[in-house]
C-alpha cells in the first residue's frame, strides 16, 4: 500500500510540474531588460527619405535629451510587427507633441525596399531609421523583434515590452513617462 | 688536399650564402612581404581563434540553444564583429563578456556564472550525485545483510526440494 502511495505521489509530481510547464504562459514575455534604470545608449542612424525633410539625412538619439521617448525596433519579415503598427502609428498622433517616437527596422539586413513598403503600409509618420547591421539592437539587448522600450526624459530606462505592443500598454506607460 | 679544402669551403659558401643577386632591392622587397603577409595571416588565426573562443560562450539572442559562434544569423554576425573589433581595441575576455551581460544579463553566457542563484546549476546536480551514492551504499549493505543470514526450512520442505533433484536428473 505504501508502495502504491509513494509511486502514486511521484507521478503526481510530475504531471503537476509538466502542467505548470504548459500553463504558466510564454515565457518571453516576461524577459525583462538588464538595462532597467539605467541611461540607454544613444545611437546616430541613417533615416528613411520620407522623414529627411524634418530631420535631416540620420536621427541623432541625443538632440532629444531631456524629452521622454518610445524605441520600437521592428523588422519587415516580423508578422507581429504589421499587428502593432496601426497601434503605435494613432497613439504618436495622440501624444506626439509630449513624447518622441522612433522606429528602428533592425535584423532585416539590406531590405531597404521591404521596410519602405511597411512604412507606407501604414503611413508611419514617425521618424523610421535603418539599423542595418543590427549594432543598436544589440546595444540595446534586444532578443527579437518587436521589442518597444520606453525611455525617461532623464534617458534612463523604464519600461521593456516585448512582442507586439498594445495601445493599452502603450498609453499606461507613455501616462507613467509624463508623470 | 689544399684544393679540396678550399673546394668544400666554397661549397659550403654556396649553399649557406645567399646570392647576390637575391639582395636586391625587388627581391629584398618580396621577402619583406611574404614575411609580413606570413606575420598578419598568423595573427588573423590567432584572433580568429579569440573570437571563436569567446562567441562560444555566448548564447545566440534569437535562436534555440545555439551559441553566438555556431549560429548564422545577422545578430550573431554582428555580435562576432563586435567581439573582434573590442578585441582589437585590447579588451580582455572578461571584458568583453561584461559588455554583453550588462546589456543581456546573465541570460547571455551559456555557462551560468558560479555566484548567487546559479550557484544552484551547479551545486545541484553534484548534491543529486552524493545523495544518490549514499542512497545506493544503504541499499547495497541491506540487500548483503539480507543475503548472509541463513534461510530456515523444515525438514519436510527440504525432503521435497531434494527429491525434486532427484527427479530431474
Amino acid at each position: 500500500m505504501t508502495r502504491v502511495l509513494s509511486v502514486v505521489a511521484v507521478v503526481a509530481a510530475l504531471v503537476g510540474l509538466f502542467l505548470f510547464g504548459l500553463l504558466r504562459g510564454s515565457p518571453d514575455r516576461d524577459i525583462s531588460s538588464n538595462m532597467l534604470g539605467k541611461v540607454v545608449p544613444s545611437f546616430e542612424l541613417p533615416l528613411y527619405e520620407r522623414y529627411q525633410t524634418s530631420y535631416g539625412p540620420s536621427f541623432n538619439l541625443a538632440d532629444f535629451d531631456g524629452q521622454p521617448r518610445v524605441v520600437n525596433f521592428w523588422a519587415s519579415w516580423c508578422g507581429p510587427c504589421y499587428e502593432e503598427a496601426p497601434e503605435l502609428e494613432a497613439t504618436y498622433r495622440a501624444y506626439q507633441d509630449d513624447v518622441l517616437f522612433i522606429g528602428v527596422q533592425t535584423q532585416d539586413k539590406g531590405k531597404l525596399a521591404e521596410g519602405r513598403d511597411f512604412i507606407n503600409q501604414f503611413d508611419l509618420t514617425f521618424p523610421n531609421v535603418i539599423d542595418d547591421n543590427s549594432a543598436v539592437s544589440i546595444d540595446y539587448g534586444v532578443f527579437g523583434v518587436p521589442e518597444t522600450f520606453f525611455i525617461h526624459a532623464d534617458g534612463t530606462l523604464a519600461y521593456k515590452h516585448v512582442g507586439p505592443v498594445s495601445t493599452e500598454v502603450l498609453e499606461t506607460q507613455i501616462k507613467a513617462l509624463l508623470q | 688536399m689544399k684544393q679540396e679544402a678550399r673546394s668544400k669551403e666554397q661549397e659550403k659558401v654556396m649553399v649557406f650564402n645567399l646570392p647576390s643577386s637575391f639582395l636586391n632591392l625587388p627581391s629584398r622587397a618580396l621577402l619583406t612581404l611574404l614575411l609580413l603577409t606570413t606575420l598578419s595571416y598568423a595573427l588573423t588565426q590567432d584572433l580568429d581563434r579569440e573570437v571563436f573562443n569567446i562567441s562560444r560562450q555566448l548564447r545566440c539572442p534569437v535562436c534555440v540553444a545555439e551559441s553566438v559562434a555556431d549560429s548564422g544569423a545577422e545578430v550573431s554576425v554582428e555580435m562576432r564583429n563586435i567581439v573582434q573589433a573590442q578585441l582589437e581595441e585590447g579588451k580582455s575576455e572578461a571584458e568583453i563578456l561584461a559588455y554583453f551581460q550588462a546589456r543581456y544579463g546573465d541570460w547571455i553566457l551559456l555557462e551560468p556564472p558560479k555566484r548567487g542563484f546559479h550557484l544552484l546549476v551547479w551545486i545541484l546536480p553534484l548534491a543529486a550525485g552524493l545523495i544518490g551514492l549514499v542512497v545506493l551504499g544503504f541499499l547495497f549493505k541491506r540487500w548483503t545483510r539480507a543475503s548472509r543470514q541463513p534461510i530456515e526450512v523444515d525438514d519436510a520442505d527440504l525432503r521435497r526440494v531434494r527429491e525434486a533433484l532427484e527427479q530431474s536428473r
